[in-house]
């Protein structure tokens, strides 16, 4: 009994007592072993990152060099900030930053109250069927593609012969107006065509946050006397108001890119001055006329702005919500 | 970490390598060179010879008829392979296939002229050592040896696509569509502006006679307040799209373009010094006459922008008094609803029919990671040859065709049954005539259809075309007349200098096609101010980018000897 202790009501001895005292210190690699089949799990989604998001990454030398098809990405010569100010040299540049912040602020900002709304809405429908139904429809829109949109939005809008012209003729009016063509028009149809294609899917993650609210809130909620819309505004939003500023936050990533189909599909000469964007301008210059550098240049300064202002923006969320990214 | 860890990280390292290099690496089948006993003449070596084509899916033509590649095995011991890249912009997709460096055999493109956007691209790569040099394989051939005579190419495939003076002999491109004598423009064809037929006849017009746009604007107007409807009882459009959609070609304004035949808007003054629209009047001269036109509801607002369906529909209905562009083979025309019209003289005042002595049309070019190139070389030339060119062209003997005691192929009134009740099913067969385009990447060259077939298109001599649709729109035309009359240009575009002046910088290839780009927008400005800021800002752009010492290098070309076809 001599190399028996009691520690804390506990009969230990004493090699027991001091490896407690006294951990071994594990290795990074001991400790992985230890959970190496959670390391096992993890290891697809890290190749997925390396392959698919780290290593184009390198690509972005690009930016900085001369491009060669013998040569490669890495084989070029120097040309230092050359693409760069091609690109602010250019006139209308600060026309394409400003036309893509205004499309992006639309589909950011302004859109993002809408698939909420539709959340809110369809978690009050009690019919399931009715529910699946209407979920049905909304999501439906977004699995066409932006081609088959556009073709849509050109066939209904046409002068003439459009169904909402032939609607204006019918009641008297001129009905030779070509809606696709007027600058003016440009930014409202983006805005409802990108509404109608997406509220339905972007609705299912908000959705989805609102079903794992605790019922017993609502309840408790009830019996201080909540309405209906007292629920909503001191229940659901704040149970949901996490969900919604991680995926306001995860979009800013992309606040200087417009969204590349919709808005090339929708471009004509009519409405040039606000719809050619960054993204445009690098497929018509860049891509179409082999000037990989110069595309790159412009890329890496989309990404760096919104690495930028994802940044900028978590921080304040992480101060004033106590919610971020990281 | 412990063993059977590491050893598992091992394997999935290993498999991952062995997944990425099986993906990359090109498909090498044996090679075997050894011709076999038995074997024709023809027989170049048992492999397989793939094909890239950055072209649109009809005309890369890849789905090819099992028959007619047993044929081809058979005669060459050729396996012909073809891939073809999907995207909306063949020269994107050409400079993304270029960048990523995993080609075919073969790669084949569009190449109308050097002054081509992918002519840049093209040059780039063969001046990086990206292509191998055709020259040597060209010179034992039966075909293509022609291409190394000194006046078989005409003055831009040449100079500029194939022989240029900085590759000393090397060539790495090959042009297609070569005709074997100059000044032959094959099939007869009447492109250009249509007007139909039964306004002329209400209005009483000749519409040989409307050469001016001024003369155009008031045929036009007669034709507003003629109150004519289509088929469906609707009021038409006066002037509607192209054939195949919206686009702004020159033939409705040709006089208010400057330019001549080539339409690169570049042209000389009365001076005799090169000018770029831009630097002219006529580009808002063409906005006013555009914005007056759409004004009075005599062009339809989607001029510019149309999808070719509904184009198509419009020409089927008769919606339109006037088609912008279409030709008379044209099958919705069968009825001749519509007959030429015009044509607008050029901005000099000419209005003959210009001939190019030869033009090209699509190229191509071997990678040089591709072995025995010989191979690519010598299998085109076999399809290029009679032999080759009647399998393409019309099939399979016997099964499509039979031989005349000319030895010419008449074609089987079956297989023109069902080309014409079953277009999808007839193209199955695999062959030109049939709308199966697989050969026209290597064969379609040294082109001469009435000497090699006996007639100028497919089928003409059983369907008897000199009663068709076609050839009375040729005698409407007066198309024998002027052709008669037409003169005969050889010589370069000032477009297909600019990658020797620019080289890969691509500032002012860019600005040109910007300032198309800009003349549209300038049409659908909310008036002529507006229009002319616009056209102010791209004229600038285009100085910003040399464009003047662009024009003295190209004068400079021009009293060097170069002949310029403006």
């Amino acid at each position: 009994m001599e190399n028996v202790v009691v520690h804390n009501g506990v009969l230990k001895t004493k090699e027991e007592l001091e490896k407690h005292y006294n951990p071994v210190k594990e290795t990074l690699w001991t400790k992985m072993n230890k959970h190496k089949i959670f390391y096992i799990m993890l290891f697809p989604c890290l190749a997925f990152f390396l392959i698919f998001s780290y290593w184009p990454m390198a690509g972005l030398i690009l930016a900085f060099k001369q491009y060669g098809f013998n040569t490669g990405i890495l084989g070029g010569d120097w040309v230092g900030f050359k693409y760069f100010e091609q690109f602010f040299n250019d006139p209308r540049s600060w026309l394409y930053v400003k036309n893509t912040i205004i499309i992006s602020i639309l589909k950011l900002f302004v859109y993002l109250p809408f698939p909420i709304l539709l959340a809110l809405m369809l978690n009050d429908v009690k019919n399931n069927k009715l529910r699946g139904a209407l979920q049905s429809i909304t999501y439906l829109p977004y699995f066409i593609s932006w081609v088959v949109v556009v073709g849509l939005m050109n066939r209904i809008l046409a002068p003439n012969t459009g169904m909402i012209n032939q609607a204006i003729e019918s009641f008297g009016g001129d009905g030779s107006k070509f809606f696709m063509m007027e600058e003016g028009l440009f930014l409202p149809l983006v805005f409802i065509s990108y509404l109608w294609k997406s509220i339905g899917w972007d609705s299912i993650i908000y959705f989805a946050a609102i079903v794992a609210i605790v019922p017993t809130l609502y309840e408790a909620a009830a019996i201080d006397g909540a309405g209906k819309l007292r629920q909503i505004w001191h229940v659901t939003l704040p149970g949901i108001s996490a969900t919604i500023i991680i995926l306001f936050i995860l979009s800013l990533g992309s606040i200087l890119s417009s969204g590349f189909d919709q808005v090339y599909l929708m471009q004509n000469p009519g409405n040039a001055n606000v719809s050619e964007t960054i993204d445009t301008y690098i497929v018509r210059t860049g891509l179409q006329g082999g000037q990989f550098g110069y595309a790159t240049a412009i890329g890496l300064m989309q990404g760096i702005a919104g690495l930028i202002i994802t940044i900028i923006v978590n921080k304040i969320t992480s101060k004033k919500f106590g919610t971020s990214l990281w | 970490m412990n063993a059977s860890f590491k050893r598992f990280l091992t394997t999935v390292l290993l498999v991952l390598t062995a997944i990425v290099a099986v993906g990359c690496s090109n498909k090498n089948s044996e090679i075997i060179t050894e011709k076999p006993e038995g074997a024709p003449d023809t027989w170049i070596a048992d492999r397989t010879i793939t094909g890239l084509v950055f072209q649109s899916a009809n005309d890369a033509g890849i789905d090819m008829n099992e028959e007619v590649l047993a044929y081809i095995k058979e005669r060459t011991g050729i396996t012909l392979e073809l891939q073809t890249v999907t995207n909306d912009n063949s020269t994107e997709a050409l400079a993304a296939g270029l960048a990523a460096g995993d080609l075919a055999d073969f790669v084949a493109f569009y190449l109308n002229n050097s002054g081509r956007p992918e002519m840049s691209l093209l040059l780039k790569a063969a001046n990086e050592g990206m292509f191998h040099d055709l020259t040597p394989l060209m010179q034992n051939t039966k075909v293509y040896s022609k291409y190394l005579e000194e006046d078989y190419l005409p003055a831009d495939t040449r100079d500029n696509i194939m022989f240029r003076e900085e590759w000393n002999g090397a060539s790495y491109l090959v042009h297609m569509a070569i005709n074997r004598n100059g000044g032959d423009v094959g099939r007869p064809t009447v492109g250009g502006l249509y007007i139909k037929k039964d306004i002329v006849d209400a209005l009483g017009i000749d519409p040989n006679e409307v050469n001016t746009s001024e003369e155009l604007v008031e045929l036009a107007q007669q034709m507003k307040s003629g109150n004519f409807v289509d088929d469906n009882g609707r009021p038409i459009t006066v002037i509607g799209p192209t054939a195949w959609g919206g686009s702004d070609r020159d033939w409705l304004y040709n006089d208010l373009v400057w330019t001549g035949v080539s339409g690169e808007k570049f042209m000389k003054d009365e001076n005799g010094k090169i000018l770029h629209e831009a630097q002219t009047n006529y580009g808002i001269e063409r906005v006013k006459f555009v914005q007056q036109l759409i004004s009075q509801g005599l062009m339809t607002p989607e001029y510019y922008t149309m999808e070719e369906t509904r184009a198509k529909e419009g020409i089927v209905n008769g919606s339109f008094g006037i088609v912008s562009d279409m030709h008379n083979y044209m099958p919705e025309n069968n009825d001749m609803t519509y007959i030429p019209l015009g044509p607008i003289s050029r901005v000099d005042g000419t209005n003959d029919m210009v001939v190019s002595y030869k033009s090209g049309y699509a190229g191509w070019a071997i990678p040089s990671t591709t072995e025995y190139p010989e191979h690519i070389m010598q299998f085109a030339d076999w399809l290029a040859s009679e032999e080759g060119k009647m399998l393409y062209f019309y099939g399979l003997e016997g099964r499509d065709y039979d031989l005349d005691e000319h030895g010419n192929p008449v074609v089987k009134q079956e297989v023109l049954d069902l080309k014409e009740s079953n277009p999808e099913e007839a193209k199955k067969l695999g062959f030109r005539g049939v709308g199966a385009y697989w050969g026209e990447h290597l064969a379609y060259t040294d082109m001469d259809n009435l000497g090699d077939f006996g007639e100028r298109s497919y089928g003409e001599s059983v369907t008897g075309e000199k009663a068709s649709a076609a050839t009375e729109i040729l005698d409407l035309y007066q198309y024998e007349e002027k052709f008669a009359n037409a003169r005969i240009i050889d010589g370069m575009t000032v477009q297909s200098f600019l990658y020797e002046f620019e080289g890969n910088d691509g500032g002012l290839s860019t600005a040109l096609s910007r300032y198309n780009d800009d003349v549209l927008r300038a049409y659908y400005a909310k008036s002529i101010e507006e229009a002319q800021v616009i056209l102010d800002e791209s004229r600038k752009n285009l100085e910003k980018n040399r464009l003047q010492e662009f024009l003295d290098f190209v004068e400079q070309k021009e009293s060097d000897g170069a002949t310029i076809k403006f």
